[in-house]
């Protein structure tokens, strides 16, 4: 990190150049009570841009961040119609892991665990990633074949990845019922132990706080309402803020990335599916690493603060409702005391939802579109929030050099057209 | 357990108070942190320990403060407590009991002294989001960083012990749900009640009354007529300990009940016609430096104290009022004998500015500066609406500065709002407002109810929606109230999560400005309380730190539940079902390992599979084949929809015959196989696998139904309605012979792919189909359920002599792996098309349309498709794992799906996909082992590894 990095002076008054943070600053700050000043400026939008991307969560905010500081594109906007952070990265279970099923797969989320890794010295802004260890449990022995092919397809990329038995699981997780008197016995699991969870609402802050300190323009609670095409070019966006001229718009929403994709006249192979979530109350840490059971369709995993964050698959109706249902508490429930039947008195605080662009293969897009300037980072499913740091560094560079980066090129929509379908479907369904 | 003597402080226990919930005639003991304490029957846990003179509960999440009783109700979040293995039990709830045992949470070693209490002289270096702000460098070192977090975590403990208790639900529908039994409740249920509807009227605490419990004598004689009326509906049920958990779409509400004898907690699913929603208000607490001291609480919670529990709050106190509960709450402390020593009153310019003490209240700063020494601070400064069930039937309340709270706007026809929520005025407004809510809530359900029925054809002339016009609801006057949320010190804003004032702030000047930004960057209302207790202030705090208005500001969202629900209760009894054959006590008499397949179990094998697969080639093996699905197919236009649904060919099939079949989903990708067979001109019966039964079935309605609903088909599930068992071997026909009657068994008159329908052991309406998965001659039969276990032991018996063995599922996927048959799931996926499983004979690109076509022409255009092969390892001693990958270097260019040392050829066999160049029989391949090693393996020409020519299955 060069010190230039963090000297930056802001363009409007009031604003203070950027602080660094560490512990020695907090005890400077402690003793003197002097304030911290914002981490990303406020400020209103210019009437044109270079690039404007759409969606102020992980996504969006990693494209900017990487365009501003490895590609030297600082007249960018990011535009969100609510908070920032406030869609799915808001909503998901920070589950970060790379044990996927193809080889493609592997590769895209190993070099995004490899950028998490790294995050919170790169921004300087802690993102807690802790990285626990991933178990994906088999109740049947398709399954655990399938963990096994995912394994030995993780080894051959060099990813640390093995399938372990009911004993090992134990060992791991002494809350789990292992017997094999349960309605659904656990014959082993795929262990992945680079994975874990991370501080889902610190990624979003650290990347707008390290976009901000390269002048790129963040601006909550601006609407896109229309995208002007011509001749088959982007020309600008509409907003409930007025119109921004620009050559360049990169789609990184979630949940509305069709609508926003029609805006510009690309129609989109996506389905939008809610997906719920809850948590329980704060207990002592007794669970490390993450759980994660397809056959029951859920994943378990313990904050820091001793929350248990649970999880399940997608509803399976299309819908853009955020409203939780009692059904999936109930199953939600009977699912987790199925795995761990002395919870039984641990209490359910809150439920949401959140909203998924699923894909036909269950993989994302992104890429060109056919109306030129025009990028596309969508269909993230279940699965996006893990992926921003590198769809991120990769929509950058493509944006940056109108070259689509290999690690992305697998990914891109004319598969569709072209019958190239990425087979995620087995590694990605619940697997989270 | 309990150390030492009764537990005998100084009591603080008052004499009999007339409204007093306490059974002075049963008294007992229980322990606290291993001391023994005593109570009386109706105490809760805190109760009991404020009357023996603690007032320390628990230590708080973040600085370890110590905590004491705020809101003397469930709510209060420094009272949570551990109950044996039960955690985060609501001390200032639940009834004490004899010989409990409860302890302190969160604090360590002990409630009073607790060493990280040190984080208090620490606070003002760890601002809101320190920790985002230190320990990332280096990296390595954030394991340990965040294990030193993770202990100051708070919070009870799980134990991995606890046993599973016994939880059931209840579905109710009822036509009117009160949620809520405080006088406003009470009164509309009984309204509603009169006006014919039944109502189930739901209270949090353990009895009804709302505030009128701990009010005076005049409140405590209207309460009795409140009781006594609703004493007098039959049509009532109450529910106290119980709560409204949440509201979901289309009235379907989930009630938390907690009040029954032997049961934790049950959840009740009602689908309620009318909901009134009627909570009342929850006192808000007031910001000031201090203000979660010991001895520092809500004018409620002294009231509650004195009048519910017998138990004077406190020696010396300091009030703050703002309402004429708090006037109430200085009259109750003068009666209980503490003494007075100053009202703030806030209407006046009253105001505390902090409180002082480290264990607890020592000595109060007011408004004017005077400092007086006290151990009890009163505050009464006003009301939290909590909309929350509101708001989950979608309306967005609004905020009403003048009353200083939010109000209902507007509400959906099945949901009505009553008492505090809705509006003041004195008793006598509140209950005409409830009563004529409750009427108008009970005459809504009718005409829903009515509507309802309407869509149901009645026997007789049915009734007519009611057209009785709408009862009117007088409009509850609203009070004035002063907006009070932040002294001029700072102070805690949430309890629960060591959230103060100060840190909101901070949280807003660096940039976390919106009610959402700053709750996630302070953790803000995210605790145990959920924010009934503090998002009102922490907006406040928000919308003072920002320049805008409360109304600009907003409220975070409120989300279900309402109130914490056990995962017990909410996961009820397991209906997950296990299916089993009729066979099944058969298969356990011979020690049969069990599988889980699916719903289904069934016999892995019986001892020795190697043995199995012998004797089916050499002699005569059965199988229990029941889960099989099955699906009777009627009506003239089934061949049609075969021809659709199939890749192959269906409108030649002849009566008495039966045909392979492979399913592709639109995307080409092979979705299911199986048999079908032709019983009759317009009658199939139709074979799937068995995990792919439910599928299929769904799968075949979805079109019939969406696509072509003008076919005449019929499909009705009878995979449970038939026991299935498969006779393969070489001598299946001599076995067969002996059982079946009126079926000429020889190959002329019931060749390879034909069914029969016939007697078998004298059980009429048996299917016969000649088919061959095993790859020997063979006979599935298809028997009613009920004469399963006997036509299999009838097989048992006649074939003794011929070697009859009963064979598992591990040697039926050595048999078929033997003969080259793939299986669905396992020996593709969910990519694999049509053409790459090797079924280019069975996909009929000429029929008109069927489903997957488009895809199947355009792969079968193409070449570039990983291909399925049969494989043999050059070394066939070595059965390389399932999933092990077929390399070429570092690359992946296929994998192994099926392996297995075949006995028969003694040699490893196997089925694996490769990429195209390399499917060529003769092609070496290069397999790597899961342990690292690689071996070689040679690409067969056909699948079947045993009798490719398929003379065996024919003969």
């Amino acid at each position: 990190m060069t010190r230039s990095f963090f000297s930056r002076n802001g363009t409007r008054s009031g604003y203070q150049k950027q602080a660094r943070y560490s512990a020695f600053d907090l005890f400077r700050r402690g003793l003197s009570g002097a304030e911290w000043p914002r981490a990303w400026r406020s400020r209103d939008p210019k009437s044109s841009y270079d690039v404007v991307v759409i969606g102020g969560g992980v996504h969006g905010l990693a494209t900017a961040y990487y365009l501003a500081k490895e590609h030297g594109i600082t007249d960018v906007a990011v535009l969100d119609k609510g908070y920032i952070g406030g869609g799915a990265s808001g909503r998901n279970t920070a589950i970060i892991r790379s044990n996927y099923l193809t080889p493609e797969g592997v590769r895209f989320y190993d070099r995004s665990v490899k950028l998490y890794e790294n995050l919170s010295a790169e921004l300087n802004f802690n993102v807690m990633f802790s990285q626990r260890g991933h178990l994906t449990l088999a109740h049947n022995d398709g399954a655990v074949r399938t963990m096994r092919w995912r394994a030995e397809v993780n080894k051959l990329e060099g990813i640390d990845s093995e399938v372990i038995g009911p004993a090992e699981i134990k060992n791991l997780v002494p809350f789990m019922d292992t017997s094999e008197h349960t309605r659904y016995p656990i014959l082993g699991a795929l262990y992945h132990p680079p994975g874990g969870i991370i501080r889902h609402d610190a990624v979003v802050w650290g990347y707008a706080r390290g976009a901000d300190a390269h002048d790129v323009h963040i601006h909550p609670y601006t609407e896109v309402q229309g995208i002007d095409v011509e001749n088959g070019r982007v020309h600008g966006v509409r907003t409930n803020r007025g119109g921004i001229a620009t050559s360049k718009v990169v789609n990184c929403t979630a949940g509305y990335s069709s609508l926003i994709s029609g805006m510009a006249g690309v129609g989109m192979p996506i389905g939008t599916f809610p997906l719920q979530a809850a948590v329980t109350e704060r207990v002592k840490p007794f669970l490390h690493p993450v759980v994660v059971s397809g056959t029951l369709h859920v994943y378990v995993s313990q904050t820091d603060r001793g929350e248990l964050v649970f999880g399940a698959s997608v509803d399976p109706f299309t819908s853009y409702s955020t409203r939780g249902s009692l059904e999936f508490i109930e199953g939600l429930a009977g699912h987790v005391l199925e795995l761990m039947p002395s919870l039984s008195k641990l209490r359910l605080l809150r439920q949401w939802a959140g909203l998924c662009d699923m894909t036909p293969d269950y993989s994302p897009i992104m890429g060109v579109t056919p109306v030129e300037g025009f990028y596309i980072d969508v269909g993230w499913g279940t699965w996006g929030f893990k992926a921003g740091p590198v769809s991120g560094e990769a929509m950058a560079e493509l944006v940056a050099t109108g070259k689509t980066p290999k690690i992305i090129a697998a990914f891109d929509l004319a598969r569709f057209a072209e019958g190239r379908l990425v087979g995620e479907k087995g590694a990605a369904a619940v697997g989270h | 357990m309990s150390r030492g003597a009764l537990k005998t402080g100084k009591s603080m226990r008052l004499g009999r108070q007339p409204g007093e919930v306490l059974d002075r005639s049963r008294q007992f003991v229980f322990t606290w942190n291993g001391r023994k304490y005593p109570a009386f029957g109706g105490d809760t846990i805190i109760s009991a320990l404020s009357a023996a003179g603690e007032s320390v509960f628990s230590r708080s999440f973040k600085y370890h403060r110590p905590r004491g009783l705020l809101t003397a109700s469930f709510l209060d979040p420094g009272c949570n407590v551990q109950v044996g293995d039960e955690p985060n039990v609501r001390g200032a709830h639940r009834k004490v009991e004899p010989h409990m045992a409860a302890s302190a949470q969160n604090a360590w070693p002990s409630l009073r002294f607790d060493v990280k209490s040190a984080n208090r002289y620490l606070e003002r270096f760890l601002p809101p989001g320190f920790y985002y702000k230190t320990f990332m460098e280096p990296q390595r070192l954030w394991p340990l960083y965040e294990r030193v977090l993770q202990r100051f975590a708070g919070g009870g403990k799980a134990s991995p012990d606890a046993p599973h208790g016994y939880y059931d639900k209840r579905y109710a529908h009822p036509d009117v749900v009160v949620a809520g039994g405080g006088p406003a409740g009470m009164g509309a249920a009984v309204a509603a009640a009169e006006a014919g509807a039944r109502v189930m009227l739901v209270e949090e605490e353990h009895e009804l009354g709302g505030h009128l419990r701990w009010g005076d004598e005049e409140d405590l004689a209207a309460l009795r007529r409140l009781g006594e009326e609703v004493a007098r509906n039959s049509t009532i049920e109450v529910m106290t300990d119980s709560v409204v958990t949440g509201r979901y779409d289309g009235n379907w509400v989930a009630v938390s009940q907690r009040s029954l004898p032997r049961v934790e907690e049950r959840l009740i699913k009602a689908r309620t016609k009318t909901l009134v929603v009627a909570p009342g208000l929850i006192e808000r607490p007031y910001v000031f430096q201090g203000n979660d001291a010991p001895g520092v609480m809500l004018s409620t919670a002294a009231r509650r104290l004195i009048n519910l529990y017998a138990v004077k709050p406190g020696e010396r106190a300091v009030v703050l009022t703002a309402n004429a509960e708090g006037d109430a709450a200085v009259a109750d402390l003068e009666r209980a004998g503490v003494e007075v020593a100053r009202v703030e009153d806030a209407r006046n310019g009253g105001d505390i500015g902090r409180v002082r003490g480290g264990q607890g209240a020592r000595e109060v700063e007011c408004g004017d500066g005077a400092r007086i020494e006290c151990d009890l601070v009163v505050t009464a400064t006003g009301w939290t609406a909590p909309t929350s069930l509101l708001n989950m039937a979608g309306d967005k309340p609004f905020y009403n500065p003048a009353a200083a709270r939010f109000f209902p706007s507007r509400l959906p026809e099945d949901v009505l709002a009553t008492g505090g929520i809705a509006g003041d005025g004195s008793l006598d407004e509140l209950l005409e407002h409830a009563r004529a809510t409750g009427k108008e809530a009970a005459r809504r359900a009718r005409g829903i109810g009515a509507a309802l029925r309407a869509g149901i054809p009645q026997s007789t002339d049915g009734e007519e929606a009611p057209q009785d016009s709408p009862v009117t609801i007088p409009d509850l006057p609203v009070n004035g109230h002063l907006e009070l949320f932040r002294g001029r010190t700072h102070g805690i804003v949430d309890y629960s999560e060591d959230v103060s004032s100060k840190d909101l702030v901070a949280a807003v000047k660096e940039g976390y400005d919106s009610a959402e930004l700053a709750k996630r960057y302070t953790t803000a209302t995210m605790g145990p309380t959920q924010g009934k207790l503090e998002t009102v202030n922490a907006m406040a705090v928000i919308a003072e730190a920002t320049g805008r208005s409360m109304e600009e500001t907003g409220a975070t969202t409120w989300r279900p539940p309402y109130a914490p629900i056990t995962l017990g209760a909410l996961a009820g009894r397991n209906f997950e079902p296990v299916r089993y054959s009729p066979m099944q006590p058969w298969h356990e008499r011979q020690g049969a390992r069990p599988l889980v397949a699916g719903a289904w179990i069934r016999p892995d094998h019986y001892g020795d599979p190697e043995a199995e697969v012998r004797n089916v080639r050499k002699n005569v093996g059965v199988i229990d084949v029941t889960p099989l699905g099955k699906l009777d197919l009627r009506g003239p236009d089934v061949s049609e929809l075969l021809n659709f649904l199939y890749v192959n060919k269906w409108s030649n099939l002849e009566v008495g015959k039966v045909r392979y079949g492979v399913m592709c989903a639109e995307d080409g990708v092979i979705l299911d196989d199986g048999v079908t067979g032709r019983l009759g001109p317009e009658h199939y019966l139709m074979t799937t696998t068995s995990s792919g039964a439910a599928g299929v079935l769904e799968w075949i309605e979805d079109w019939l139904q969406t696509y072509q609903p003008d076919w005449r088909v019929h499909v009705t599930p009878v995979t449970g309605a038939y026991a299935s068992i498969n006779i393969a071997g070489p001598k299946s026909r001599e076995l067969l012979a002996r059982v079946a009657e009126g079926v000429d068994l020889s190959t002329e008159a019931f060749p390879y792919m034909n069914v029969r329908t016939g007697t078998v052991a004298g059980v009429e309406g048996c299917f016969m189909w000649r088919i061959g998965f095993t790859g020997e001659l063979s006979y599935e039969i298809h028997v009613p359920a009920a004469y399963g276990l006997y036509v299999w032991e009838a097989l048992m018996e006649r074939g003794a002599d011929l070697g009859v063995r009963p064979f598992g599922v591990e040697a039926q996927r050595v048999l078929r792996l033997e003969k080259g048959h793939f299986i669905v799931g396992q020996d593709t996926d969910a990519l694999t098309q049509g053409f790459g499983a090797g079924i280019s004979w069975a996909i009929k690109l000429d029929k008109e349309d069927f489903v997957g076509k488009p895809e199947l022409v355009w792969q079968g255009e193409r070449d570039g498709y990983f291909r399925l092969i049969g494989l043999q390892p050059h070394d066939g001693s070595v059965a390389p794992p399932e999933a092990s990958q077929i390399v070429e270097g570092k690359t992946i260019v296929g994998r192994i799906t099926s392996s297995r040392f075949s006995s028969t050829l003694e040699r490893s066999i196997c089925l694996g996909f490769v990429a195209p160049h390399l499917a060529e029989p003769g092609t070496t391949v290069t397999v790597q082992l899961p342990n690292g090693e690689r071996i070689t393996a040679r690409v067969m020409e056909h699948l079947a590894h045993y009798d490719p020519e398929g003379a065996k299955a024919r003969g």
